[in-house]
């Protein structure tokens, strides 16, 4: 915790002690208390077991119970006692500029967090992480970074510690990049080596691994496309971590007409990873439609073995469409189905579903510019679980100032593979107050309530209720930057 | 209510009455075409204009010669000269002086010459008419066409007139104003800078521009007007604002594509827009990436205040762009963070929990196991499955615990491990969220356990082996095949 408040500490305190022609700090506060029953394994000697009419194995007092051949005893989870906990984050993203070098920037995004009543939730340790710190130098054709980056591209969620040099050739529409540094683990900012990210104690490397690529983009008239290598090395044993390319275009030869697409290939297990093809039109306003095919395919580092069990991916055919027939109403509904590959692993013993698919159909109607409501409707049905059930939404807001939102829903959700079908309903309420363009405050609690109809005495439910609240602070040398937008997709809005 | 109006029309009479009463009757001026017979010669009552010790004007016991009150009736002139300003560079005395010298002719001729139409009769006096000033100094055009060097012959520079506002607003606005180019464009620039004297030697601005501007017109738009030579060289005078300037977009900004072009124009010639724009233009969009807005200055003291820039969505952001997004995104990442921080993506994309819930919908924790193990969307991209899933499933019980042949989980059926490679090669990353690797070693390893080979369709042995044996040692011990 000292860390992570000397973190913040410094984090504030930068923008007062350099000298910086223009900076920008945004400050976010989040407290979340969440109240719910856990869980607790326990056993029992196989002794004690009894044997329903259909074979299924219980406990005396009416647990299903799962026993290991050849084992003496058998294993169940009992409902736990209450569980609290009170999960709060403090994050600063600070970008700062004209620092006396023409075209010199420094980029950080910090984050500090712990849960306050003392229990682990997840994601809150380390208790600081530095998301992103980094020195950007750029010119008309140049750019360099120094320090830790994270690069989001086709080949997803890739942070180190390093160097990154671009060059433009701007008459061309084009452009590449090359980095190099230490890497981090996928979809996290901690090295592969924490041991925050080896719950189960397995395989783990020993040293962080390198990390190289190249990027390329050329940007046209009618689109985009982009291009990019990337290796991971292993700096204790000099094996390939992974080894991928990916390649993505987004075309858009005539007004209100795109096709987007893109794939990866895995060169070190020579198989092609995801890829997708999309095309969406828009003919007016008031009307698009997309649909596409998609080939989903899991990738695994080559420091799990996880790659060596063949996993399969599938095939899927999608579309989505919408439409404002009138004033503030919209439709809109969107499909996807989709198949497996074959796995070669066909049993009498258990048979599991191929194919699934998904739909989904909602609306929105404005009443006026204060009032918006929003009513959905899901289906997925697939191997694996399901689920299906509506939800909706009804927001007010005073204009710029403050926003209401009450949120509902219902579902069920029967998970395969085991005994359960839970109906579970929620709902929800949330302020917004935006004092300012620079101070924005957030008041949420959502409340779920869960029936599990298990033929035994496991059947607890899973009901809470969550609080949250939050506070943005912007600090800017620069009033301009300040009355923007928001650029992201706000609860009310979904 | 008819009482009330009545008394505020009899106000409003009383007013204009009043009003009338104060208007000064000596505001006529001196008719010379009443007078052609009495005066034969111009310097009788302008003795000044020849020379320039002596009065311009008559003394007032000249007219009361005949304005006595008897002859005539009195006028109230009393020698004081009318406040009339003008931006002329001229000195009667010298023209009168050339005029004789170069004509021969006397110096009623010579003042007839400016102050009457060609052919007009005598006495038929007006204010100068510019077309006889052009007509002797050899210019062949109209008068605001005349070439940038010919204004300065015969007028002051804006900063060193006195006219007033008013009379400056009123300025005609010259034929080259309206060329191609000349504004919104570059010509009027170039025609500034381009001008020569006689001697070929170049203005620093065109006196054209300087005889009706000074440097705060210039200021109206020019955000670079501390580095442009031309506006320099004006001076600086706020009764220039009187013309006002409108700051227009050019034609290329009008191009449906230019918000998608504009950051390669702008690199391919930065001098363009840091005309218009200052480094606060730029940031109103490009506020995540603000080495972008290098190359323009920033406001300040000297500087046009410039283009005022909206932050608004491209045309692509339309429809369900929220649901849309992902795809652009991916394919070119770059034309994103020109207007988006990262940590505007890490509003939603959160890459571990115990963050903001922006981007999943509302109740989508109780939703997300299907969609999850159907891979709706790839959950890696943001989510650690180690530290994100497992550590949850973890505290809610959704693990492995000890041989996962125990199997308390998948407790509806009983012979689920005897089957699971279906599920498992349909979802591997479901199953890693709870299971070790250690769990499926115990019976798919070379070395112990049951030996069941767990290699499927596409699997390339050789090709891993050369990238990462190490992998392979994790069954295969030191004897990979």
């Amino acid at each position: 915790m000292k860390r992570a408040i000397l973190g913040l500490a410094l984090l504030v305190a930068l923008p007062a002690s350099l000298r910086a022609q223009g900076y920008l700090l945004r400050l976010d506060g989040r407290l979340q208390s969440v109240a719910y029953r856990g869980v607790r394994l326990d056993s029992i000697p196989l002794s004690a077991v009894d044997t329903a009419a259909n074979g299924a194995l219980y406990s005396p007092d009416g647990y299903a119970v799962a026993c290991a051949p050849g084992g003496a005893y058998c294993s169940f989870y009992r409902a736990g006692s209450s569980v609290q906990n009170a999960p709060a984050t403090v994050s600063g993203d600070l970008t700062m500029w004209g620092l006396g070098l023409p075209g010199l920037s420094v980029h950080a995004n910090a984050r500090a967090g712990g849960d306050l009543v003392g229990g682990s939730w997840p994601g809150t340790e380390p208790a600081f992480q530095l998301l992103e710190a980094y020195a950007r130098y750029q010119r008309d054709w140049l750019t360099a970074q120094l320090g830790r980056q994270v690069r989001r591209g086709r080949l997803g969620f890739t942070g180190f510690d390093g160097a990154a040099v671009g060059a433009r050739a701007a008459g061309l529409g084009l452009s590449a990049e090359g980095y190099l540094g230490l890497g981090l683990a996928r979809g996290s900012v901690l090295p592969a080596t924490s041991n925050l990210l080896n719950p189960f104690d397995e395989f783990q490397p020993t040293q962080r691994q390198l990390v190289a690529g190249v990027d390329g983009d050329w940007r046209f008239g009618y689109g985009d496309v982009h291009a990019e290598y990337q290796r991971e090395v292993d700096r204790d044993t000099h094996n390939f971590v992974s080894e991928r390319v990916g390649v993505t275009a987004s075309l858009h030869p005539v007004r209100y007409f795109r096709v987007d697409g893109g794939s990866e290939y895995d060169l070190a297990s020579g198989t092609w990873g995801s890829s997708e093809i999309d095309v969406t039109v828009t003919p007016h306003r008031r009307f698009g439609a997309s649909g596409g095919i998609r080939l989903y395919r899991p990738f695994f580092n080559l420091w799990t073995i996880w790659g060596a069990f063949s996993p399969v991916g599938f095939h899927s055919y999608r579309g989505s469409a919408w439409v404002q027939p009138v004033g503030r109403l919209e439709l809109r509904g969107s499909g996807e189905h989709y198949q497996y590959e074959e796995t070669l692993t066909s049993t009498a013993l258990v048979s599991v579903a191929d194919h699934g698919w998904r739909w989904a159909l909602g609306a929105g109607l404005g009443l006026g510019p204060q009032w918006h409501t929003a009513l959905n409707y899901h289906v997925e049905s697939g191997p694996g679980a399901s689920s299906r059930g509506w939800d909706g939404s009804v927001s007010w807001t005073s204009g710029t100032t403050l926003t209401l939102t009450a949120d509902g829903g219902y579902m069920e959700r029967p998970l395969e593979f085991r005994y359960e079908q839970s109906n579970l309903g929620w709902a929800g309420l949330n302020g917004d107050l935006k004092v300012n363009e620079r101070l924005h405050f957030n008041l949420s609690g959502t409340w779920y309530g869960e029936d599990r109809q298990r033929p035994d005495a496991s059947g607890f439910d899973w009901s809470q209720t969550r609080i949250v609240a939050g506070v943005s602070w912007l600090v800017g040398s620069g009033a301009d930057r300040l009355s923007l937008p928001p650029a992201v997709r706000r609860r009310d809005s979904r | 209510m008819r009482r009330l109006g009545l008394l505020l029309a009899l106000g409003g009479l009383w007013a204009v009455a009043a009003s009338a009463q104060g208007t000064p009757a000596s505001s006529q001026h001196f008719d010379h075409w009443r007078h052609r017979k009495v005066f034969p010669t111009c310097l009788s009552c302008h003795p000044g204009a020849a020379d320039p010790s002596r009065s311009f004007w008559p003394k007032p016991e000249q007219c009361e010669s005949c304005h006595d009150g008897t002859v005539e009736k009195k006028v109230d002139w009393d020698g004081t000269p009318p406040a009339r300003v003008s931006n002329l560079r001229f000195k009667h005395d010298i023209h009168v002086e050339k005029f004789r010298k170069k004509f021969g002719a006397d110096s009623t001729q010579a003042c007839m010459s400016c102050h009457s139409r060609a052919g007009a009769a005598w006495m038929e006096v007006t204010r100068t008419v510019p077309e006889r000033c052009l007509d002797c100094h050899g210019i062949q055009v109209a008068h605001h066409a005349a070439p940038d060097s010919a204004c300065a012959t015969c007028h002051l520079k804006l900063a060193d007139s006195k006219l007033t506002e008013a009379r400056i607003a009123t300025f005609p606005k010259p034929p080259s104003h309206d060329s191609a180019g000349f504004y919104p464009g570059r010509h009027h620039g170039e025609l500034a800078q381009s001008a020569k004297g006689a001697e070929g030697k170049p203005y620093a601005v065109a006196p054209s521009c300087a005889t009706c501007h000074a440097r705060d017109f210039c200021l109206q738009c020019h955000v670079d007007a501390p580095e442009v030579k031309a506006i320099q060289a004006l001076d600086p005078d706020p009764r220039s604002l009187a013309i006002e300037a409108k700051l227009e977009a050019p034609a290329s900004h009008q191009d449906p594509r230019w918000q998608a072009r504009h950051g390669g124009e702008s690199r391919r010639d930065k001098a363009a827009c840091s005309t218009c724009h200052t480094q606060q233009s730029c940031l109103a969009c490009h506020r995540a990436s603000p080495a972008v807005a290098v190359a323009m200055y920033p406001a300040g003291p000297g500087r046009g205040v410039g283009a005022r820039i909206q932050r608004k969505p491209p045309s692509t952001h339309v429809g369900k762009w929220a649901d849309e997004h992902a795809r652009v995104a991916r394919s070119t990442p770059n034309s994103c963070s020109g207007c988006h921080a990262r940590s505007e993506c890490l509003e939603c994309h959160r890459p571990n929990a115990a963050s903001a819930d922006g981007y999943h919908a509302a109740g989508w924790l109780a939703r997300h196991p299907a969609a999850a193990y159907s891979r709706q969307t790839d959950c890696a991209e943001c989510h650690n499955t180690a530290q994100f899933c497992t550590s949850c499933h973890q505290s809610s019980g959704l693990t492995s615990v000890g041989n996962l042949l125990s199997g308390q989980y998948h407790d509806a059926q009983p012979s689920f491990r005897l089957g699971h490679g279906q599920a498992a090669r349909q979802s591997l990353e479901s199953c890693v969220s709870c299971h070790a690797e250690r769990d499926c070693l115990t019976c798919h390893s070379a070395q112990s356990g049951r030996h069941f080979d767990p290699h499927g369709p596409g699997f390339d042995a050789e090709r891993l082996k050369k990238k990462n044996p190490q992998m392979c040692s994790a069954c295969h011990g030191s004897n990979i095949p």
